[in-house]
């Protein structure tokens, strides 16, 4: 980017000395003050405008989904919301079109995604609880997240959104978070995807403690396997660090 | 009608010039500097937290193995929003979701590499080298988020990457840096100039912040339970986030009610409000409430403040100054040994 002062840097005093008549200059626009050249400024400008339209189009994207049709009835004997590949959703074409657009340049600079904290609502938190049985005969129970066994409370949290984000990622990353248990403690183990479900003020305030077992419910369980790997190294890892 | 040409004429002008004052008048970049210190503490803290558990959470394997997010989740969609495939009918991965630990195989590199990343965090917390800093931070940041994305990223893997990515477009280590102390050293007591880059970055935050809050409020407005005023005790109740009981709050529901539509509407606002200079410290006071009471009642410290820090960018150079330069020139004066 050019430093150099175009039109904000007075000139040197001079000594004033007798200047011959000249023809009268052509009036010049008034100096801006900024110290950018034009041209500078315009390609910027561009560039910010470009990358501003880039950061909107991401949450923009993910907060507008395909709608159906004001007063949409379903036609007799078709289910009451058509299948997702039917024709009579209405795409929101102008998100859709400017994040397919700017999703590389999003995705190189991580900005492809949405500010969504805690909404649309707050919900009960996943939580991932496993047993291990080692060659050995012995067993390994524990959970994630655990606040006894995470710390500090940014470690806990990395655990907190691993349970979490199986529910995004579906069957597949609990079988994986299954053979990772499985493989780290070397024998096979089970995984038991559950949620906590959250207690109203009124069931607090009659006395029921937030950790209840009864809020507690298992979706889904899995068990895992230890991966088969060809070269297989030794872990390094920090002792009593949580697993 | 040269009436009107001229009053169009003249709108555009005007629009123009105030367009030009806003992106490209000069500033002090002590804001940028004190933001530079504070995001790069906690990039280096985030990252430092990763030691304990790094091979499950980024090497090859572990919880999500490299292979399994790079062909089932990270993949390119076609426009009708199904997978990409090759010709064998796989998936194809995006190529702009990119990572270095996507590539990384031994763990004698990973933990290099880690380490590697720690002190260029480090370096740019301290200001060292900080225009080569800023970007490599920049570089690894990112590399960090999208190996754990999906996976274990949360908000704070988002304002990082912000922070990160604008710190590197100004002079982030004009002030409050080593840098600044070692041109002292070696002579050069010319003051920190004013930088166009610097009100550039500054401005990129600014927006991208009130980005963040509009959408974050229209989300919050497709739930029910904001809209009722509910959605407070529903976030406060989460056993797994509590860090502080906050359950008395079930029998004071018009206060949650009060603090649920607060948030709603102090969101929805910040983005026209936060420009008045009347009622901007409203909304960074409401700010520092929000992000200090998600940071000490739902246990995500690095969250709340990462988003106060960005908050940070509404403070005029001046204010930055008078808080911040005494505490730096007592620094600079043990380091260089000036008075």
């Amino acid at each position: 980017m050019s430093k150099k002062r175009h039109d904000s840097q007075p000139s040197a005093p001079q000594a004033k000395q007798p200047q011959p008549k000249q023809p009268p200059a052509k009036p010049k626009r008034p100096p801006s003050g900024l110290p950018w050249h034009v041209v500078s400024r315009c390609l910027v400008s561009l560039l910010v405008l470009l990358h501003m339209t880039a950061v909107i189009s991401a949450p923009w994207n993910l907060s507008t989904g395909d709608a159906l049709p004001p007063g949409y009835v379903a036609p007799p004997g078709q289910p009451e919301v058509p299948a997702p590949s039917s024709t009579v959703w209405q795409e929101p074409p102008l998100t859709r079109v400017l994040h397919r657009f700017f999703r590389h340049y999003l995705n190189l600079i991580y900005m492809n995604h949405g500010y969504e904290f805690f909404a649309p609502d707050p919900s009960g938190t996943h939580l991932v609880g496993y047993r291990v049985s080692k060659s050995d005969g012995t067993t390994i129970e524990g959970k994630f997240p655990d606040l006894e066994d995470q710390w500090p409370r940014l470690f806990y949290h990395r655990h907190m959104m691993l349970a979490e984000q199986t529910q995004m990622m579906g069957r597949a990353s609990g079988q994986n978070y299954a053979d990772h248990l499985a493989t780290l403690h070397g024998g096979p183990s089970r995984i038991d995807w559950m949620i906590h479900m959250l207690l109203s003020p009124q069931q607090v305030a009659e006395g029921k403690p937030l950790d209840d077992r009864s809020t507690y419910q298992v979706i889904e369980s899995l068990d895992g396997r230890p991966r088969v790997t060809e070269t297989k190294e030794a872990a390094i890892a920090i002792p009593e660090a949580g697993r | 009608m040269k009436g009107i040409f001229r009053d169009v004429s003249s709108y555009i002008s005007e629009a123009w010039q105030a367009w030009n004052r806003f992106w490209f008048t000069p500033t002090d970049p002590a804001t940028l500097s004190l933001i530079r210190v504070l995001a790069g503490s906690m990039l280096l803290y985030t990252h430092l937290v990763w030691s304990l558990d790094l091979q499950a959470f980024l090497g090859q394997e572990g919880w999500l193995p490299v292979d399994y997010l790079r062909s089932q989740i990270q993949v390119e969609t076609l426009p009708d929003g199904s997978m990409e495939t090759d010709a064998e009918g796989n998936p194809v991965a995006a190529w702009s979701v990119w990572s270095v630990f996507f590539w990384i195989k031994p763990v004698w590199l990973l933990w290099s590499v880690h380490v590697i990343a720690l002190i260029v965090f480090f370096c740019l917390t301290l200001g060292l080298f900080s225009r080569t800093t800023a970007v490599l931070a920049f570089l690894f940041a990112v590399s960090y988020a999208q190996r754990v994305s999906p996976g274990a990223f949360f908000g704070l893997d988002k304002i990082n990457c912000m922070l990160a990515t604008y710190l590197m477009l100004g002079p982030c280590g004009a002030r409050y840096s080593l840098d600044r102390i070692r041109r002292l050293r070696r002579g050069d007591t010319s003051p920190a100039m004013p930088s166009t880059s610097a009100n550039i970055a500054i401005r990129l935050i600014q927006l991208h912040l009130c980005v963040i809050y509009l959408f974050s409020a229209l989300a919050k407005l497709g739930g029910e339970n904001w809209q009722a005023g509910t959605a407070v005790w529903w976030a406060v109740a989460n056993y797994e986030y509590q860090s502080l009981d906050m359950t008395w709050l079930a029998n004071w529901p018009v206060l949650v009610a009060l603090l649920t539509h607060i948030t709603v509407f102090w969101e929805l606002l910040y983005c026209c409000l936060i420009w008045n200079r009347f009622t901007r410290p409203l909304m960074l006071w409401i700010a520092v409430g929000v992000h200090g009471g998600i940071a000490i009642a739902m246990g995500m410290i690095t969250f709340g403040l990462s988003m106060i820090y960005a908050n940070l960018a509404f403070l005029s150079p001046a204010t930055v100054r008078r808080w911040v330069d005494p505490l730096a020139g007592w620094f600079a004066m043990r380091l260089t040994g000036a008075k």
